[in-house]
């Protein structure tokens, strides 16, 4: 911390500090990128530099493309619905559950720091180690194991924790009174949580849908042990698949490139989708606000704390 | 936030409401709480239990589970005496470690920087996001760039090296090796410790700071006894994450280590993917999760002790 700012002299630890961010950036940006400028290669491309042109798309389209001697495309397609399904499943399941604990937390009940530290076990398992003990307690009790039964399971208890996490933040912004005054002004208990307290902290819901999703999406640890067999496998498993046995060829690297753009893609849209709908929902608020009480010349910031603003 | 802190918070209700809500509101609250706790009984509970059991039960080979429920502590003294294991653990031990201290060395100046030095508040958000996005994607994914294309005999990084001139010849040691899976696990992790760096940073009081400058502290002594000690919870945070998240690593050891790094999690997908040894499988299981067990508890001990001094 140099002087203060606009002292006229230069903070020069901002300046060091933002181009360590920046070497920062190239350390965890450099190996994808690498990945996506070797998936480009001709026919001849390998795995490592030097690059061999000319610059295509052959290695994508082996992707998609089943008549391409070597193509894995069927098998990568049937891995890749699979993995949506599960995914969205485990994102539904997370989000519901996320939330009904969270609700659960929002009054003090008996053993309710125990329950907190079961949550957060469910954070410190290590996946394999979870799906080792799910395969034994199913085999046990005579079961099959399957992507559907139990690789689900495992993989909605990695994402209860962060669903409940972001929910735990959502609740503490949130400012109860609404309730009361909804229940003052005579909606009974299912009325006041659908209309005043779903609509205020769904964004939460819908955070804890995306950490399920994503996890699940990208899981391998917890899902290798648990499914039933090689027609149910999902993307991640295909691709170590693809890596461990056979010789690795660029269209992996097309592969790993591909999931990559999607998620970010996924991830980019939705904060988008988020923004943009924060914003329209503020504009919305303030309207309401001046229809009910005339022009609104000061606003009083205290009181809006606890609902979600737009940042200025 | 500190674990134990962020219920109480949710629900500071005052007591006369808390008295006025009689058995409805305790039905509903049971409610909320079954099917969550449900899930996670089945999921959770039981396979956990289960590993300790079985980790006291007989390896038989020929019976369709490879064991049987007679007890015993025969996986354990085997453990004991199994001074590949013991290096193993140790040498998973060391990489977390390594990977706690280096993701807090780096990324404490990337979490002070977004949260002390980007004023806007647009740009901090677009910054994080941007350091944020690879977290989204698959480790795995990220394991294999990291492997083939950068490190390794014919990687990019070595080809730079021989280029400069910095090296003779290719090192050997970026290929599959524990120096690589090391530097990986800072690669893959840091986010972890940056993004709760960032929160608790982004709250320190601004006031504080002129205040500390005004009585003529420098730069240094603010930083050192404004800013570290408010820093501290997301510093313990972060390490738990990454302790807990690199020791328990299965997937991507497998990956950037090839066949010649073991962690804790390959020594028990040995035992019981190539031998069957459930039970001695989840022995060495058991013992991790003491040893994650351990671990954590010494890192709250050290935020605790901070705060004390």
């Amino acid at each position: 911390m140099q002087g203060p700012a606009g002292s006229g002299r230069r903070d020069w630890s901002k300046i060091v500090l933002a181009v360590y961010f920046c070497l920062f950036l190239v350390f965890i940006y450099a190996p994808l990128i690498l990945m996506g400028v070797l998936s480009l290669q001709g026919e001849f491309g390998s795995i490592t530099f030097p690059f061999k042109g000319p610059l295509s798309l052959d290695w994508w389209r082996t992707l998609f493309d089943e008549s391409i001697p070597g193509s894995n495309a069927r098998a990568i397609r049937e891995a890749a619905v699979q993995s949506v399904w599960i995914s969205i499943a485990a994102g539904a399941i997370t989000a519901l559950l996320a939330f009904s604990l969270s609700m659960a937390f929002r009054r003090r009940f008996r053993l309710d720091g125990v329950a907190f530290y079961l949550i957060m076990l469910a954070l410190m398992t290590p996946g394999y180690l979870l799906a080792l003990g799910t395969q034994l307690f199913w085999s046990y009790i005579d079961q099959e194991t399957s992507l559907w039964k139990t690789a689900l399971g495992t993989n909605v208890i990695w994402g209860i924790p962060f669903g409940f996490l972001v929910m735990l933040a959502v609740w503490n912004r949130y400012d109860e009174s609404v309730e009361e005054a909804a229940r003052d002004l005579g909606a009974n208990r299912a009325r006041t949580f659908r209309e005043v307290t779903l609509p205020l902290v769904w964004t939460g819901i819908f955070g804890s849908f995306l950490f399920g999703f994503t996890l699940t999406w990208n899981d391998y640890d917890r899902t290798l042990l648990l499914i039933s067999g090689i027609e149910t496998q999902t993307l991640p498993l295909q691709i170590a698949g693809l890596t461990f046995t056979a010789a690795i060829r660029p269209d992996l690297y097309a592969l790993g490139t591909a999931t990559t753009l999607l998620s970010i893609v996924v991830i980019l849209g939705i904060l988008v989708l988020v923004t943009l709908r924060l914003r329209f929902r503020d504009a919305g608020k303030v309207e309401r606000v001046e229809e009910e009480f005339g022009e609104v010349e000061s606003f009083d910031i205290d009181s809006l704390e606890g609902t979600e603003t737009r940042p200025a | 936030m500190s674990s134990s802190s962020v219920p109480e918070q949710s629900h500071g209700q005052p007591a006369e409401v808390e008295k006025k809500s009689g058995f409805l509101d305790k039905l509903v609250t049971l409610g909320w709480a079954t099917p969550g706790f449900a899930w996670l009984a089945l999921y959770l509970i039981a396979p956990l239990v289960f590993i300790v059991l079985v980790s006291f039960w007989t390896y038989e080979q020929g019976v369709r589970s490879g064991f049987t429920t007679d007890w015993t502590l025969q996986n354990y003294t085997d453990l004991f005496n199994d001074s590949t294991y013991w290096n193993n653990m140790l040498s998973s031990f060391m990489t977390s470690v390594i990977a706690v201290v280096a993701c807090l060395v780096f990324g404490f100046p990337v979490a002070y920087f977004l949260a002390m030095k980007v004023q806007s508040l647009k740009y901090q958000i677009a910054l994080f996001i941007l350091a944020l996005a690879p977290f989204w994607t698959s480790f795995l994914t990220r394991s294999i760039a990291w492997t083939y294309p950068l490190m390794g005999r014919e990687g990019a990084l070595n080809q730079v090296l021989t280029k400069l001139g910095i090296v003779d010849e290719p090192v050997q040691a970026l290929g599959f090796s524990t120096l690589s899976v090391r530097l990986a696990m800072v690669q893959l992790y840091i986010l972890f410790m940056i993004t709760p760096l960032f929160f608790v940073l982004a709250q320190v009081d601004r006031s504080a700071l002129e205040a500390a400058r005004d009585l003529g502290a420098n730069g240094w002594k603010t930083f050192r006894e404004v800013v570290i000690p408010q820093a501290m919870p997301g510093v313990v945070i972060g390490s738990i994450f990454i302790f807990v998240l690199t020791m328990g690593e299965y997937g991507t050891v497998r990956v950037i280590g090839g066949n010649t790094v073991s962690s804790v999690g390959t020594i028990v997908q040995s035992k019981v993917e190539i031998g069957i040894q459930y039970p001695q499988g989840a022995a060495s299981a058991v013992l991790l999760v003491a040893a994650l067990i351990v671990g954590v508890f010494a890192i709250t001990r050290f935020s605790n002790l901070r705060e004390e001094i």
